[in-house]
């Protein structure tokens, strides 16, 4: 078992890496293409369907400053892929390198148990929790628009600040029990 | 015989009939002769007259098949129908010929199909046709479609207090498996407070135990809930799968022809109302709900005259002028869609002064469901999101808002569930507007529901956004400030924040809550500077939201001053821009006016007790700012920033303490080399050092007002009691005393 | 006769969309050009079939001209109601010898034998079809025109497509048809649906096939266009893998519109936690559909995007490769996994 290190090799400079890992690979696909249009910072995007990464790739594959999975909440598989991924990270990369980003959250197929246990999961790993809108154009842009906003800090492009610093700001929480919602 | 009767029943027979009519009547007048032959000539040259006079005479049991005349006459009647819609009466006479099954069960449905109101469908026939449904054989698949065209011409029948009297009788269908969904709408449209029952609860308790959590049962339960909550102890599941679906496929483009052609020949009239926006052409979406029925009722005004006489209800959409709903504001009636009452200022309105709760408890509970259905279960995943329904939608509940000047209870509750799953960009303008709406939060709850989503949303969001949640929190902040100052009853410090909401907040709750979200912003307000590197626009925000806080006291009434951190002033007081600095100036100049009134209310009475604390942070920030910008001697009060003589040492910046006056303050640095050229034109090499001379010092300082910095000017004013024309002397800085 | 006429033309304009009528009309060729541009397209249905009749009495049309009519616009629109497959099998040795004409001389004279009230109308199209239209009557009654049987058969191949018959014209039809075909017999392709040339492609494999091929290179191709340099796929050669073998189950490009599946379930049980269902002798009954606009699309893309596991089910792949798209399964006799049974 491999697991991927978020110190293993030595930064590029201004060089920020983003691995996409989303079990439909469709979502992923539209993002890495916004994302790489940023000129301010050299971008690689790196797709992946799970973990562990293969390990023909260990060489050319720079160092990831930050992992996002993209859970797409109609499908339970889509969650339970990651959950499962998660396992070949290296526990470094939970001190702010990771995030999770949820689609379709507005679904009306989509069960609530599901969301708690992806925010559960989030915010046991203390990760942040992204939604976005995978349907629109806008939303994706601004999907990409936010994880620009967290990979640059994690891969060490905001002075002042450290990719732990923004995640325990922005770090999910478990509200204790929103979902009654009054009809009065 | 026989066969003359039949002839006399097609339309041209009449007629003749008629020409034979002069006969025997040879004695009448001859004038009215010819008046009358004309009248009834013009009647029979009406074939439309003539068939539904058909309808209205013929036999019970005359055959259908092969029955040509009655073919023609319907096809005459189906014509008229679908292309200007048909008259009253006709509706009537129509109605009762289909249900009372005359000619058998087969026409019926082609009937129903056809009954396109032209203008408002007579309650007395609605009420007959019900009660035909009691008594003979109809199928239920035509029982069903009768109820479904009774719900899509609801809003055209032209009073429903008959109607609301066989409430009963119409409860009684419920228990018809297949009939129950469209009777529980009609039901769900027609229930007042009075028909609520404990027997009727329970015959619906009952059928749920039999079919199962059915929507439409939920729904009919639920508004009862709504009118008496005390009866009905069900729990309603936060999340209903579908509503009440529209039902008006059969009628829906025929009716819409109808209605566009009548209307555009009573247009000019319509030039009064007040409606906001009207719409047309939109996009034909499946159960759609965000469009906003336009506040419509078939009658028109010529005809409500006629009827007022015998009818006790005015359909809002008759009122044009706020004069019109005084006088009827007792006997107005609710049109069927809630959501029509969003549409026009003359029923907001109403519903800002009515005291009774039912308008707003229904129209809440439709907004809700409505926002939940839309925007957090949405059925296509979303896909169809940023349409301009949703957005006009959205727009108009906005309006409303703003009318009202208060939000509705069942927006804020969807805000907050909104919020956990919102990406940032959808609907933003929106979704921010209706948030700095929202009533006051308690601020135990506040944490949870408002401040930890928009937390996480504007950490991790571009700066763009960061300015548009701090200028949404300025919003909602004033609102809470301004209800407080409308509503706070001077005696004994209660206030209810909003005669709907029917929140009741006391001072100190309300105290708790304000100063809960200032210290939020704050914080935002920090980290925001520090992730972004100060940008200068949303520093320009930042300062924005403590043009607010400074004046809560005396512009507001609210005793609270809370003081900006370190964190925001001091990049605001080093910013490279003179605007921020000017402004933050601005700032302490109104803390400054705020505090010494607090001080001056203190000797009258103790409730305005502001801490000690908070006047000590105070001046040590207009030390401070004395110090850096009038005194030069920047870093060295060291109360709120302390550095180290070594690290400034090695910035090697030669006399650090001096590079932050109004001379050499990287903002201000272009003016002072602007005065210095107006000053001394033939000197050829720049010496800034010159203006800290007493008399240029005291010009520049004029200059820099005389350039529209006002804030500068005020916190000069109220703060620096004497200025030393000697160098180097300490410029006093107007502390304030305890 | 008259009487029919008129109800069929009234029929036949109730159906038409208005959009297609005026191209119909065209192309059936049996009103002048001033009485095509005399028609109104805009008064409703009712009147529009009035004016129709009136042209066709005033050109002396027959119920056979106005059944032509019909044939025009089911043959342009074949999407409507149910089509099913059938497939000849033993042929004969002079099978393939059989022509159109002599195959409509046979068809025409056997149905007639069988029945004595039947009218068969039939047109060739220009892709090899010959399409049959039966009117069925009875030895009592006149040929009913108003609901028509409508038979598509490819000559020289093994496949019939029927729609609208009913169980008991099936065995005169079949009888019919494989005299005129020189077969022995022939049975029920299980294959249905809405979208006619979904089903035919499907049963003739009239789609892009594809190979096991060591380097997958046109598929490689197609799935990589634009490739941005700074986007890198981790696991690119498994994702390659699974679109061709997907590939090779459900074919490349486009794919027949197949709308549904069915799968009939008459297999036990099998629950450890449920004791009493899984005891049971009885097989355990139950239907299992797949509905999609493009069923096999959507298979194939589950396929290569990892949502079925590859190499693909025999369940899923029976669809293109046999042809059908209705199966039972029943329980092996000896082992315990699952087979279709390739006898209904």
């Amino acid at each position: 078992m491999s697991l991927l290190k978020p110190f293993s090799r030595r930064p590029a400079l201004n060089t920020a890496t983003i691995l996409l890992v989303e079990r439909e690979e469709e979502f992923q696909q539209r993002l890495a293409e916004v994302l790489v249009e940023e000129t301010a910072v050299t971008l690689n995007v790196r797709l992946a369907k799970s973990l562990p990464l293969p390990f023909e790739n260990q060489h050319s594959r720079p160092r990831i400053d930050l992992v996002v999975f993209i859970v797409n909440l109609t499908s339970e598989l889509s969650l339970q892929s990651a959950r499962a991924s998660l396992k070949y990270l290296d526990p470094g990369y939970f001190l702010g390198k990771v995030c999770f980003m949820a689609t379709n959250a507005r679904n009306a197929a989509v069960p609530q148990e599901r969301l708690d246990t992806l925010r559960g999961l989030a915010a046991s790993l203390r990760c942040t929790l992204l939604f976005a809108e995978d349907q629109t154009a806008d939303g994706a842009t601004n999907a990409s628009e936010r994880l620009l906003t967290i990979l640059k800090v994690a891969a060490g492009l905001v002075p002042m600040t450290t990719a732990l610093y923004l995640s325990n700001l922005t770090m999910c929480t478990v509200p204790s029990n929103t979902n009654e919602v009054d009809f009065d | 015989m026989e066969a003359m009767q039949y002839l006399s029943e097609s339309p041209d027979s009449i007629n003749s009939s008629s020409n034979d009519q002069p006969v025997s009547n040879r004695n009448l007048n001859r004038s009215q002769r010819i008046a009358e032959k004309e009248k009834r000539k013009n009647e029979a040259e009406d074939p439309f007259v003539a068939a539904v006079k058909y309808f209205s005479d013929v036999e019970a049991g005359t055959p259908v098949m092969g029955n040509d005349v009655f073919e023609g006459n319907l096809v005459v009647v189906e014509k008229v129908a679908y292309a200007e819609g048909l008259p009253p009466d006709a509706i009537s006479v129509m109605l009762e010929f289909a249900m009372s099954l005359r000619m058998g069960t087969s026409l019926c449905p082609r009937v129903l199909k056809c009954l396109i109101p032209a203008t408002v469908v007579p309650q007395d026939a609605v009420v007959r046709a019900v009660a035909w449904l009691g008594v003979s054989k109809i199928p239920i698949s035509t029982q069903v479609l009768f109820i479904k065209w009774v719900l899509t011409v609801f809003d055209m029948i032209d009073a429903k207090d008959q109607l609301r009297a066989i409430y009963g009788f119409i409860f009684s269908f419920v228990t018809e498996e297949n009939l129950c969904p469209f009777i529980c709408h009609l039901l769900y449209l027609l229930t007042t407070k009075q028909n609520v029952r404990v027997f009727r609860i329970r015959k619906l308790l009952d059928l749920q135990d039999r079919l199962g959590k059915q929507p439409f049962l939920l729904h009919l339960l639920s508004l009862y809930k709504v009118f008496c909550p005390e009866l009905v102890t069900l729990s309603v599941p936060s999340r209903m799968k579908r509503g009440f679906r529209n039902h008006n496929s059969p009628w829906k483009s025929a009716l819409a022809f109808v209605q566009k052609k009548n209307s555009a020949a009573i247009a000019p009239s319509a030039g009064v109302t007040l409606t906001i926006k009207d719409q047309s052409n939109r996009r034909k979406r499946k159960h759609c709900h965000l469009e906003l029925p336009v506040l419509t009722c078939a009658l028109n005004k010529e005809s409500q005259a006629e009827l007022s006489s015998n009818r006790k209800l005015v359909p809002l959409a008759h009122l044009r002028s706020f004069a019109e709903l005084l006088e009827n504001m007792h006997r107005i009636e609710l049109p069927a869609q809630m959501g029509s009452l969003l549409s026009t200022s003359v029923a907001l309105h109403y519903l800002d002064c009515v005291q009774e709760e039912s308008a707003l408890l229904r129209l809440n509970f439709w907004l809700g469901y409505t926002l939940r259905e839309e925007f957090l279960f949405c059925r296509d995943g979303g896909a169809t999101q940023n349409s301009d329904e949703a957005l006009q939608f959205l727009n108009r509940l906005l309006c409303a808002h703003q009318f009202l000047q208060e939000g509705f209870s069942s927006s804020e509750g969807f805000l907050y569930k909104f919020l956990t799953v919102w990406d940032g960009c959808l609907m933003r303008p929106q979704i921010l507007g209706l948030l700095s709406n929202i009533p006051v939060v308690p601020s135990y709850k506040m944490g949870q529901l408002l401040l930890e989503p928009l937390k996480q949303l504007y950490f991790t969001s571009s700066p763009f956004f960061k300015c548009g949640l701090l200028e949404c929190l300025n919003g909602m902040l004033r609102n809470w400030l301004t209800w407080h100052s409308v509503y706070a009853l001077e005696d004994n410090m209660d206030i209810s924040i909003s005669s709907h909401t029917s929140i009741y907040m006391t001072l100190s709750g309300l105290k708790d809550s304000v100063s809960q979200l200032v210290q939020f912003v704050d914080h935002l307000a920090v980290v925001g500077l520090q992730l972004e590197s100060c940008h200068s626009l949303l520093l320009n925000f930042i300062l924005d939201f403590y043009e607010t806080v400074c004046d809560m006291f005396l512009k507001y009434g609210l005793p609270l001053v809370v003081l900006p951190s370190p964190g925001v002033f001091y990049p605001a007081l080093l910013a490279t821009d003179p605007v921020s600095v000017d402004r933050l100036a601005y700032i302490m100049h109104r803390y400054k006016v705020n505090l010494a009134f607090a001080k001056s209310q203190l000797k009258i009475t103790e409730a305005f007790r502001i801490s000690r604390q908070t006047f000590s942070d105070f001046n040590h920030y207009v030390v401070d700012m004395v110090n850096f910008l009038w005194n030069a001697k920047a870093f060295q009060s060291g109360v709120n920033v302390q550095l180290d003589e070594g690290i400034l040492q090695r910035s090697k910046v030669p006399e650090c303490s001096t590079s932050f006056d109004l001379v050499y303050h990287p903002a201000f640095m272009s003016y002072a080399i602007d005065f210095h050229h107006k000053c001394w034109p033939e000197r050829k090499e720049l010496d800034l050092s010159s203006i800290k001379h007493v008399k240029p010092w005291s010009w520049y300082v004029e200059y820099l007002f005389s350039q529209g910095y006002d804030g500068l000017e005020l916190f000069k004013r109220t703060n620096i009691n004497r200025w030393q024309p000697v160098k180097g002397d300490k410029e006093d800085s107007g502390t304030m005393q305890l | 006769m008259e009487d029919q006429m008129k109800s069929l033309l009234r029929q036949l304009v109730r159906r038409i969309p208005i959009r297609f009528l005026k191209v119909t009309l065209e192309k059936w060729g049996r009103l002048t050009v001033a009485q095509q541009q005399n028609i109104d397209f805009t008064q409703t249905k009712w009147a529009l079939a009035d004016e129709l009749i009136a042209y066709s009495e005033e050109n002396r049309l027959t119920l056979r001209h106005i059944t032509e009519l019909e044939m025009i616009y089911v043959i342009d629109n074949p999407n409507q109601g149910m089509w099913h497959a059938f497939q000849l099998v033993d042929p004969e040795s002079d099978a393939p010898a059989v022509e159109l004409m002599q195959f409509k001389e046979q068809f025409k004279s056997h149905l007639n034998e069988l029945v004595r009230n039947v009218s068969v109308k039939m047109k060739k199209n220009t892709d090899e079809a010959v399409w049959i239209r039966i009117a069925w009557g009875d030895s009592c009654s006149r040929p009913n025109n108003m609901r028509p049987t409508y038979v598509v058969h490819y000559l020289q191949t093994p496949y019939v497509f029927v729609t609208r018959l009913t169980s008991k014209q099936k065995t005169l039809l079949s009888q019919a048809m494989i005299i005129a075909t020189r077969h022995q017999a022939i049975k029920d392709a299980h294959l249905s649906g809405r979208n006619f040339s979904a089903i035919r492609d499907l049963l003739m494999q009239e789609y892009e096939q594809v190979f096991p091929a060591k380097y997958p290179s046109a598929l490689v191709e197609r799935n990589q266009i634009a490739a941005l340099p700074n986007i890198e796929r981790e696991q690119a050669e498994a994702e390659v893998n699974r679109l061709q073998m997907a590939c090779e189950a459900f074919g490349g490009g486009k794919l027949p519109q197949l709308q549904s599946v069915v799968y009939k379930l008459e297999t036990k049980f099998k629950d450890p936690s449920n004791q009493t269902f899984t005891e049971r002798e009885k097989p355990f009954n139950c239907v299992v559909t797949f509905t999609s606009k493009n069923l096999l699309e959507s298979l194939r893309h589950c396929a290569s995007s990892g949502i079925a596991s590859t190499p693909i089910t025999p369940l899923l792949s029976s669809i293109p490769r046999r042809g059908r798209n209705y199966f039972v399964i029943t329980d092996k006799v000896s082992g315990p996994s699952s087979q279709i049974n390739p006898t209904v």
